[in-house]
Protein backbone atom coordinates (compact mmCIF):
# COMPACT_ATOMS: atom_id res chain seq x y z
CA UNK A 1 0.00 0.00 0.00
CA UNK A 2 0.68 3.80 -0.48
CA UNK A 3 1.61 6.51 2.02
CA UNK A 4 -0.57 7.04 4.96
CA UNK A 5 -2.22 10.12 5.46
CA UNK A 6 -1.53 11.14 8.91
CA UNK A 7 -5.01 10.65 10.61
CA UNK A 8 -5.20 7.06 9.59
CA UNK A 9 -3.14 4.04 11.42
CA UNK A 10 -2.45 0.46 10.56
CA UNK A 11 -5.41 -1.26 12.36
CA UNK A 12 -7.72 -3.09 10.07
CA UNK A 13 -9.97 -0.36 9.45
CA UNK A 14 -7.44 2.40 8.60
CA UNK A 15 -6.11 0.00 6.25
CA UNK A 16 -9.49 -1.08 4.31
CA UNK A 17 -9.84 3.12 4.11
CA UNK A 18 -6.77 3.79 3.02
CA UNK A 19 -7.21 1.04 0.29
CA UNK A 20 -10.26 2.65 -0.96
CA UNK A 21 -9.19 5.46 -1.39
CA UNK A 22 -6.07 4.18 -3.60
CA UNK A 23 -8.20 1.95 -5.49
CA UNK A 24 -10.80 5.01 -6.16
CA UNK A 25 -7.69 6.97 -7.40
CA UNK A 26 -6.38 4.20 -9.77
CA UNK A 27 -9.45 2.81 -11.18
CA UNK A 28 -12.37 4.91 -10.20
CA UNK A 29 -15.58 4.62 -7.09
CA UNK A 30 -17.55 2.57 -9.71
CA UNK A 31 -15.12 -0.42 -10.52
CA UNK A 32 -14.36 -0.99 -6.64
CA UNK A 33 -15.10 -4.52 -5.55
CA UNK A 34 -15.48 -5.50 -2.29
CA UNK A 35 -13.15 -8.52 -2.57
CA UNK A 36 -10.52 -6.39 -4.23
CA UNK A 37 -10.52 -3.87 -1.40
CA UNK A 38 -10.32 -6.58 1.20
CA UNK A 39 -7.35 -7.79 -0.86
CA UNK A 40 -5.30 -4.23 -1.19
CA UNK A 41 -6.26 -3.83 2.83
CA UNK A 42 -4.86 -7.67 3.40
CA UNK A 43 -8.01 -8.41 5.21
CA UNK A 44 -10.19 -10.94 4.24
CA UNK A 45 -13.63 -9.98 2.55
CA UNK A 46 -15.41 -11.30 5.59
CA UNK A 47 -13.70 -8.85 8.07
CA UNK A 48 -13.99 -6.41 5.30
CA UNK A 49 -17.65 -6.88 6.52
CA UNK A 50 -17.21 -7.13 9.79
CA UNK A 51 -16.04 -3.82 9.79
CA UNK A 52 -17.95 -2.02 6.92
CA UNK A 53 -21.66 -3.15 5.45
CA UNK A 54 -20.16 -2.26 1.88
CA UNK A 55 -17.77 -0.19 -0.43
CA UNK A 56 -20.30 2.93 -0.11
CA UNK A 57 -19.85 3.63 3.75
CA UNK A 58 -16.17 2.81 3.66
CA UNK A 59 -15.83 5.79 0.84
CA UNK A 60 -18.07 7.35 3.30
CA UNK A 61 -16.11 7.05 6.28
CA UNK A 62 -13.23 8.10 4.14
CA UNK A 63 -14.60 11.50 3.29
CA UNK A 64 -15.51 11.79 6.73
CA UNK A 65 -12.08 10.97 8.28
CA UNK A 66 -10.49 13.59 5.68
CA UNK A 67 -13.61 16.28 6.87
CA UNK A 68 -12.84 15.62 10.42
CA UNK A 69 -8.90 15.92 10.06
CA UNK A 70 -9.70 19.19 8.22
CA UNK A 71 -12.20 20.68 10.71
CA UNK A 72 -9.21 19.73 13.74
CA UNK A 73 -6.32 21.66 11.41
CA UNK A 74 -8.60 24.82 10.78
CA UNK A 75 -9.66 24.70 14.75
CA UNK A 76 -6.14 24.61 15.70
CA UNK A 77 -4.74 27.37 13.38
CA UNK A 78 -7.04 30.15 14.77
CA UNK A 79 -5.56 32.32 16.66
CA UNK A 80 -5.78 35.67 18.05
CA UNK A 81 -2.57 36.50 17.44
CA UNK A 82 -3.38 35.92 13.82
CA UNK A 83 -5.18 38.15 11.23
CA UNK A 84 -8.15 36.14 9.26
CA UNK A 85 -6.12 36.10 6.51
CA UNK A 86 -3.34 34.56 7.61
CA UNK A 87 -4.87 31.96 9.67
CA UNK A 88 -6.65 31.47 6.42
CA UNK A 89 -3.11 31.02 4.76
CA UNK A 90 -2.22 28.72 7.58
CA UNK A 91 -5.41 26.73 7.41
CA UNK A 92 -5.01 26.08 3.33
CA UNK A 93 -1.49 25.13 4.08
CA UNK A 94 -1.75 22.77 6.29
CA UNK A 95 -4.18 20.85 4.00
CA UNK A 96 -1.94 20.97 0.97
CA UNK A 97 0.23 19.61 3.10
CA UNK A 98 -1.56 16.58 4.68
CA UNK A 99 -2.96 15.89 0.67
CA UNK A 100 0.33 16.02 -0.88
CA UNK A 101 1.66 13.67 1.70
CA UNK A 102 -1.04 10.99 0.82
CA UNK A 103 -1.77 11.07 -3.34
CA UNK A 104 -4.33 8.25 -3.10
CA UNK A 105 -6.54 10.37 0.14
CA UNK A 106 -6.18 13.57 -1.99
CA UNK A 107 -7.58 11.70 -5.16
CA UNK A 108 -10.45 10.69 -3.40
CA UNK A 109 -11.11 14.18 -1.40
CA UNK A 110 -11.02 16.46 -4.75
CA UNK A 111 -12.10 14.14 -7.57
CA UNK A 112 -13.94 10.84 -6.52
CA UNK A 113 -15.71 12.24 -3.86
CA UNK A 114 -16.88 15.01 -6.45
CA UNK A 115 -17.37 13.48 -9.54
CA UNK A 116 -17.45 9.78 -8.89
CA UNK A 117 -19.25 8.99 -5.92
CA UNK A 118 -22.89 8.30 -5.04
CA UNK A 119 -24.83 11.86 -3.75
CA UNK A 120 -24.74 10.39 -0.39
CA UNK A 121 -21.41 10.76 -0.31
CA UNK A 122 -20.81 13.63 -3.03
CA UNK A 123 -23.06 15.66 -0.44
CA UNK A 124 -20.88 15.13 2.36
CA UNK A 125 -17.88 16.19 0.22
CA UNK A 126 -19.77 19.06 -0.72
CA UNK A 127 -20.25 19.95 2.69
CA UNK A 128 -16.71 20.23 3.45
CA UNK A 129 -16.16 22.80 0.26
CA UNK A 130 -19.19 25.11 2.12
CA UNK A 131 -17.60 24.68 5.21
CA UNK A 132 -14.22 26.03 3.95
CA UNK A 133 -16.22 28.55 2.12
CA UNK A 134 -17.84 30.19 5.35
CA UNK A 135 -14.83 30.31 7.11
CA UNK A 136 -13.65 32.43 3.77
CA UNK A 137 -16.69 34.81 3.96
CA UNK A 138 -15.38 36.28 7.65
CA UNK A 139 -12.94 38.33 4.85
CA UNK A 140 -16.17 40.21 3.86
CA UNK A 141 -15.90 41.95 7.05
CA UNK A 142 -12.56 43.73 6.27
CA UNK A 143 -13.42 44.20 2.36
CA UNK A 144 -13.71 47.90 0.91
CA UNK A 145 -16.09 46.57 -1.58
CA UNK A 146 -19.31 45.51 -0.63
CA UNK A 147 -20.51 44.03 -3.45
CA UNK A 148 -19.46 40.51 -3.99
CA UNK A 149 -22.01 38.40 -4.92
CA UNK A 150 -23.12 35.23 -2.11
CA UNK A 151 -21.46 32.60 -4.22
CA UNK A 152 -17.74 34.57 -4.27
CA UNK A 153 -16.38 32.45 -1.77
CA UNK A 154 -17.68 29.11 -3.48
CA UNK A 155 -16.43 30.40 -6.27
CA UNK A 156 -12.81 31.53 -5.02
CA UNK A 157 -12.20 28.07 -3.26
CA UNK A 158 -13.51 26.54 -6.37
CA UNK A 159 -10.46 28.18 -8.72
CA UNK A 160 -7.76 26.87 -6.47
CA UNK A 161 -10.25 23.16 -6.70
CA UNK A 162 -9.89 23.30 -10.17
CA UNK A 163 -6.14 23.67 -9.82
CA UNK A 164 -5.47 21.31 -7.05
CA UNK A 165 -7.51 18.52 -9.07
CA UNK A 166 -5.76 19.03 -12.07
CA UNK A 167 -2.70 18.35 -10.57
CA UNK A 168 -4.06 15.24 -8.05
CA UNK A 169 -5.28 14.01 -11.88
CA UNK A 170 -1.78 14.49 -13.53
CA UNK A 171 0.16 13.10 -10.48
CA UNK A 172 1.79 15.83 -9.56
CA UNK A 173 0.10 15.79 -5.63
CA UNK A 174 3.60 16.30 -4.41
CA UNK A 175 3.86 20.04 -6.28
CA UNK A 176 0.72 21.06 -4.60
CA UNK A 177 2.28 23.10 -1.55
CA UNK A 178 4.34 25.07 -4.23
CA UNK A 179 0.97 26.38 -5.52
CA UNK A 180 -0.13 28.00 -2.06
CA UNK A 181 0.81 31.58 -2.94
CA UNK A 182 -1.66 31.00 -6.33
CA UNK A 183 -4.39 30.16 -3.49
CA UNK A 184 -3.97 32.59 -1.35
CA UNK A 185 -4.31 35.06 -4.17
CA UNK A 186 -7.35 33.67 -5.66
CA UNK A 187 -9.27 33.12 -1.94
CA UNK A 188 -8.11 36.79 -1.12
CA UNK A 189 -8.58 38.53 -4.13
CA UNK A 190 -12.55 39.05 -4.53
CA UNK A 191 -12.54 40.47 -0.44
CA UNK A 192 -8.89 42.19 -0.27
CA UNK A 193 -8.12 43.48 -3.72
CA UNK A 194 -5.73 42.32 -5.96
CA UNK A 195 -2.78 44.82 -4.09
CA UNK A 196 -3.73 42.90 -0.79
CA UNK A 197 -3.82 39.37 -2.60
CA UNK A 198 -0.46 39.19 -4.41
CA UNK A 199 0.85 41.15 -1.07
CA UNK A 200 -0.29 37.79 0.55
CA UNK A 201 1.03 35.71 -2.02
CA UNK A 202 4.37 37.07 -2.03
CA UNK A 203 4.51 36.67 1.75
CA UNK A 204 3.62 33.34 1.33
CA UNK A 205 5.99 32.53 -1.66
CA UNK A 206 9.30 34.07 0.72
CA UNK A 207 8.17 31.62 3.43
CA UNK A 208 8.33 28.50 1.08
CA UNK A 209 11.33 29.77 -0.33
CA UNK A 210 13.08 29.96 3.29
CA UNK A 211 11.17 26.68 4.45
CA UNK A 212 13.46 25.23 1.81
CA UNK A 213 16.46 26.84 1.97
CA UNK A 214 19.36 25.61 3.74
CA UNK B 1 -22.66 5.66 -41.27
CA UNK B 2 -22.94 9.12 -42.57
CA UNK B 3 -22.75 11.91 -40.40
CA UNK B 4 -26.07 12.15 -39.03
CA UNK B 5 -26.28 8.43 -37.86
CA UNK B 6 -23.01 8.77 -36.51
CA UNK B 7 -24.62 12.15 -34.55
CA UNK B 8 -27.60 10.57 -33.43
CA UNK B 9 -25.59 7.45 -31.85
CA UNK B 10 -23.05 9.80 -30.31
CA UNK B 11 -26.04 11.22 -28.64
CA UNK B 12 -27.58 7.96 -27.99
CA UNK B 13 -25.04 6.77 -26.17
CA UNK B 14 -24.66 9.92 -23.89
CA UNK B 15 -28.34 9.52 -22.88
CA UNK B 16 -27.47 5.68 -22.22
CA UNK B 17 -24.63 7.02 -19.55
CA UNK B 18 -26.77 9.78 -18.81
CA UNK B 19 -30.14 7.76 -17.34
CA UNK B 20 -28.64 4.37 -16.40
CA UNK B 21 -24.65 5.00 -15.22
CA UNK B 22 -21.73 3.65 -17.29
CA UNK B 23 -22.27 0.08 -15.80
CA UNK B 24 -26.20 -0.30 -17.25
CA UNK B 25 -25.00 1.82 -19.99
CA UNK B 26 -26.18 -0.37 -23.23
CA UNK B 27 -24.65 -0.09 -26.83
CA UNK B 28 -27.41 -2.02 -28.29
CA UNK B 29 -29.86 0.27 -26.52
CA UNK B 30 -28.15 3.13 -28.52
CA UNK B 31 -27.91 1.56 -31.49
CA UNK B 32 -31.86 0.77 -31.26
CA UNK B 33 -32.71 4.52 -30.24
CA UNK B 34 -30.01 6.24 -32.99
CA UNK B 35 -31.48 3.94 -35.50
CA UNK B 36 -28.39 2.48 -36.74
CA UNK B 37 -27.30 -1.41 -37.18
CA UNK B 38 -25.07 -3.07 -34.90
CA UNK B 39 -22.55 -3.56 -38.10
CA UNK B 40 -22.56 0.41 -38.30
CA UNK B 41 -21.84 0.45 -34.81
CA UNK B 42 -18.62 -1.94 -35.47
CA UNK B 43 -17.68 -0.08 -37.90
CA UNK B 44 -17.02 2.95 -36.37
CA UNK B 45 -16.15 2.05 -33.03
CA UNK B 46 -14.29 -0.83 -31.07
CA UNK B 47 -16.77 -0.78 -28.26
CA UNK B 48 -18.52 0.92 -25.46
CA UNK B 49 -15.33 3.18 -24.37
CA UNK B 50 -14.72 3.66 -27.75
CA UNK B 51 -18.05 5.25 -28.56
CA UNK B 52 -18.17 7.09 -25.26
CA UNK B 53 -15.11 8.39 -25.36
CA UNK B 54 -15.68 10.23 -29.15
CA UNK B 55 -19.54 11.04 -28.07
CA UNK B 56 -17.47 12.99 -25.11
CA UNK B 57 -14.69 14.58 -27.29
CA UNK B 58 -17.66 15.46 -29.97
CA UNK B 59 -19.53 16.79 -27.24
CA UNK B 60 -16.99 18.99 -25.54
CA UNK B 61 -15.73 20.41 -29.03
CA UNK B 62 -18.67 21.94 -30.00
CA UNK B 63 -19.35 23.43 -26.38
CA UNK B 64 -15.90 24.99 -26.80
CA UNK B 65 -16.41 25.47 -30.63
CA UNK B 66 -20.04 27.36 -29.94
CA UNK B 67 -18.55 29.75 -27.22
CA UNK B 68 -15.91 30.80 -29.35
CA UNK B 69 -18.16 31.95 -31.99
CA UNK B 70 -20.17 33.98 -30.33
CA UNK B 71 -17.42 35.82 -28.50
CA UNK B 72 -13.98 35.78 -30.91
CA UNK B 73 -15.05 38.79 -33.00
CA UNK B 74 -15.40 40.86 -30.29
CA UNK B 75 -12.99 43.53 -29.43
CA UNK B 76 -12.83 44.34 -25.71
CA UNK B 77 -11.49 41.58 -23.66
CA UNK B 78 -14.51 41.94 -20.14
CA UNK B 79 -16.91 42.18 -22.52
CA UNK B 80 -15.24 39.11 -24.83
CA UNK B 81 -15.08 37.62 -21.70
CA UNK B 82 -19.13 38.14 -20.68
CA UNK B 83 -20.19 37.00 -23.83
CA UNK B 84 -18.29 34.03 -24.41
CA UNK B 85 -19.71 32.67 -20.25
CA UNK B 86 -22.71 33.67 -21.49
CA UNK B 87 -22.82 31.37 -24.46
CA UNK B 88 -21.87 28.73 -22.45
CA UNK B 89 -24.22 29.36 -20.06
CA UNK B 90 -26.98 28.99 -22.78
CA UNK B 91 -25.67 26.19 -23.91
CA UNK B 92 -25.64 24.15 -20.74
CA UNK B 93 -28.71 25.46 -19.81
CA UNK B 94 -30.46 24.20 -22.80
CA UNK B 95 -29.11 20.90 -22.54
CA UNK B 96 -29.55 20.02 -18.85
CA UNK B 97 -28.60 16.45 -19.94
CA UNK B 98 -25.62 16.78 -21.61
CA UNK B 99 -24.28 19.53 -18.95
CA UNK B 100 -24.74 16.21 -16.92
CA UNK B 101 -22.79 14.03 -19.51
CA UNK B 102 -20.12 16.81 -19.54
CA UNK B 103 -19.33 17.50 -15.61
CA UNK B 104 -20.54 14.23 -14.25
CA UNK B 105 -21.59 10.80 -16.23
CA UNK B 106 -18.23 10.92 -18.40
CA UNK B 107 -15.96 12.20 -16.41
CA UNK B 108 -16.86 10.23 -13.01
CA UNK B 109 -16.09 6.72 -14.41
CA UNK B 110 -12.81 6.24 -14.06
CA UNK B 111 -9.55 8.18 -14.21
CA UNK B 112 -8.94 8.46 -17.56
CA UNK B 113 -12.17 9.63 -18.39
CA UNK B 114 -11.59 12.33 -15.64
CA UNK B 115 -8.34 13.21 -17.42
CA UNK B 116 -10.43 14.83 -20.39
CA UNK B 117 -12.63 16.95 -18.12
CA UNK B 118 -9.19 18.51 -17.08
CA UNK B 119 -8.25 19.22 -20.83
CA UNK B 120 -11.87 20.48 -21.27
CA UNK B 121 -11.09 22.85 -18.86
CA UNK B 122 -7.56 23.66 -19.60
CA UNK B 123 -9.33 24.67 -23.29
CA UNK B 124 -11.64 27.54 -21.54
CA UNK B 125 -7.64 29.53 -20.13
CA UNK B 126 -6.58 30.78 -23.28
CA UNK B 127 -9.86 32.84 -23.05
CA UNK B 128 -8.91 34.58 -20.28
CA UNK B 129 -4.85 35.30 -20.80
CA UNK B 130 -5.54 38.75 -21.85
CA UNK B 131 -6.85 39.32 -18.71
CA UNK B 132 -3.48 39.84 -17.40
CA UNK B 133 -3.23 43.47 -19.53
CA UNK B 134 -6.50 44.30 -17.47
CA UNK B 135 -5.40 43.93 -13.87
CA UNK B 136 -4.78 47.14 -11.80
CA UNK B 137 -0.99 46.35 -10.11
CA UNK B 138 2.22 46.51 -11.88
CA UNK B 139 2.98 42.98 -10.29
CA UNK B 140 2.78 39.98 -12.27
CA UNK B 141 -0.61 37.99 -11.40
CA UNK B 142 -0.31 34.44 -10.05
CA UNK B 143 1.18 31.76 -12.85
CA UNK B 144 -2.14 29.98 -12.69
CA UNK B 145 -4.39 32.67 -12.58
CA UNK B 146 -6.35 31.60 -15.91
CA UNK B 147 -7.18 28.06 -14.34
CA UNK B 148 -8.15 29.81 -11.43
CA UNK B 149 -10.91 31.90 -12.99
CA UNK B 150 -11.96 28.87 -14.94
CA UNK B 151 -11.94 26.89 -12.05
CA UNK B 152 -14.33 29.57 -10.03
CA UNK B 153 -16.98 29.60 -12.83
CA UNK B 154 -16.74 25.77 -13.04
CA UNK B 155 -17.82 25.52 -9.59
CA UNK B 156 -21.05 27.16 -9.61
CA UNK B 157 -21.86 25.44 -12.63
CA UNK B 158 -20.98 22.28 -11.41
CA UNK B 159 -23.02 22.40 -8.47
CA UNK B 160 -26.04 23.77 -10.36
CA UNK B 161 -26.18 20.60 -12.51
CA UNK B 162 -25.13 18.75 -10.40
CA UNK B 163 -28.22 19.93 -8.24
CA UNK B 164 -30.75 19.54 -11.37
CA UNK B 165 -30.24 23.79 -11.64
CA UNK B 166 -28.93 23.85 -14.88
CA UNK B 167 -31.77 25.76 -16.82
CA UNK B 168 -31.15 28.76 -14.25
CA UNK B 169 -27.28 29.10 -15.55
CA UNK B 170 -28.47 31.59 -17.61
CA UNK B 171 -29.17 34.00 -15.00
CA UNK B 172 -26.70 33.55 -13.24
CA UNK B 173 -24.38 35.28 -15.67
CA UNK B 174 -23.56 38.30 -13.43
CA UNK B 175 -22.63 36.95 -10.45
CA UNK B 176 -19.97 34.05 -12.05
CA UNK B 177 -18.87 36.74 -14.33
CA UNK B 178 -17.85 38.69 -11.24
CA UNK B 179 -15.92 35.54 -10.08
CA UNK B 180 -14.27 34.77 -13.34
CA UNK B 181 -12.98 38.76 -13.60
CA UNK B 182 -12.15 39.26 -10.11
CA UNK B 183 -8.68 37.38 -10.41
CA UNK B 184 -8.04 39.71 -13.14
CA UNK B 185 -9.61 43.32 -13.07
CA UNK B 186 -10.36 43.07 -9.07
CA UNK B 187 -12.99 43.58 -7.09
CA UNK B 188 -14.28 46.69 -7.51
CA UNK B 189 -14.20 46.43 -11.33
CA UNK B 190 -15.46 43.37 -11.19
CA UNK B 191 -18.41 44.23 -9.43
CA UNK B 192 -18.91 47.23 -12.25
CA UNK B 193 -19.05 44.20 -14.74
CA UNK B 194 -21.33 42.35 -12.60
CA UNK B 195 -24.01 45.11 -12.37
CA UNK B 196 -23.60 46.26 -16.43
CA UNK B 197 -24.17 42.33 -17.24
CA UNK B 198 -27.10 42.27 -14.46
CA UNK B 199 -28.99 45.52 -15.90
CA UNK B 200 -28.88 44.38 -19.99
CA UNK B 201 -29.68 40.76 -19.06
Amino acid sequence: MGPRPPFLGDEDRDRVLLATAELCAERGYEALGVDEIAARAEVSGDRFRELFPDKETAALIVIDEILAAIVDTAAKLYSPDRSEAESYLEGIKALLEMMSAAPATAYTAYIGARQMMPPRLTDRRESGARMLAVMLERLRYYSTVETQPPIAARAAIGGAEAVVRREVALGRTAELPKLLPDFIYSATVPFLGQEEALRLARTTAAQLTEKHEP
Amino acid sequence: MNTGQREALLRAMLDELVSKGYGEASVEAAIGNAGVSRADFVGDFRGKDDCLFAAYDQLADRLVARTSARCDSIESWPERVREGLAALLDQLAAEPGMARALTRAFPGIRPDTYERYVSLLGRFTPFMTEGRAYAEVDEDLPGEVELLAVGAAEAIIFGEVDAGRAEQLPAMLPEILFSVLVPFVGPERAADEMRSAAATS
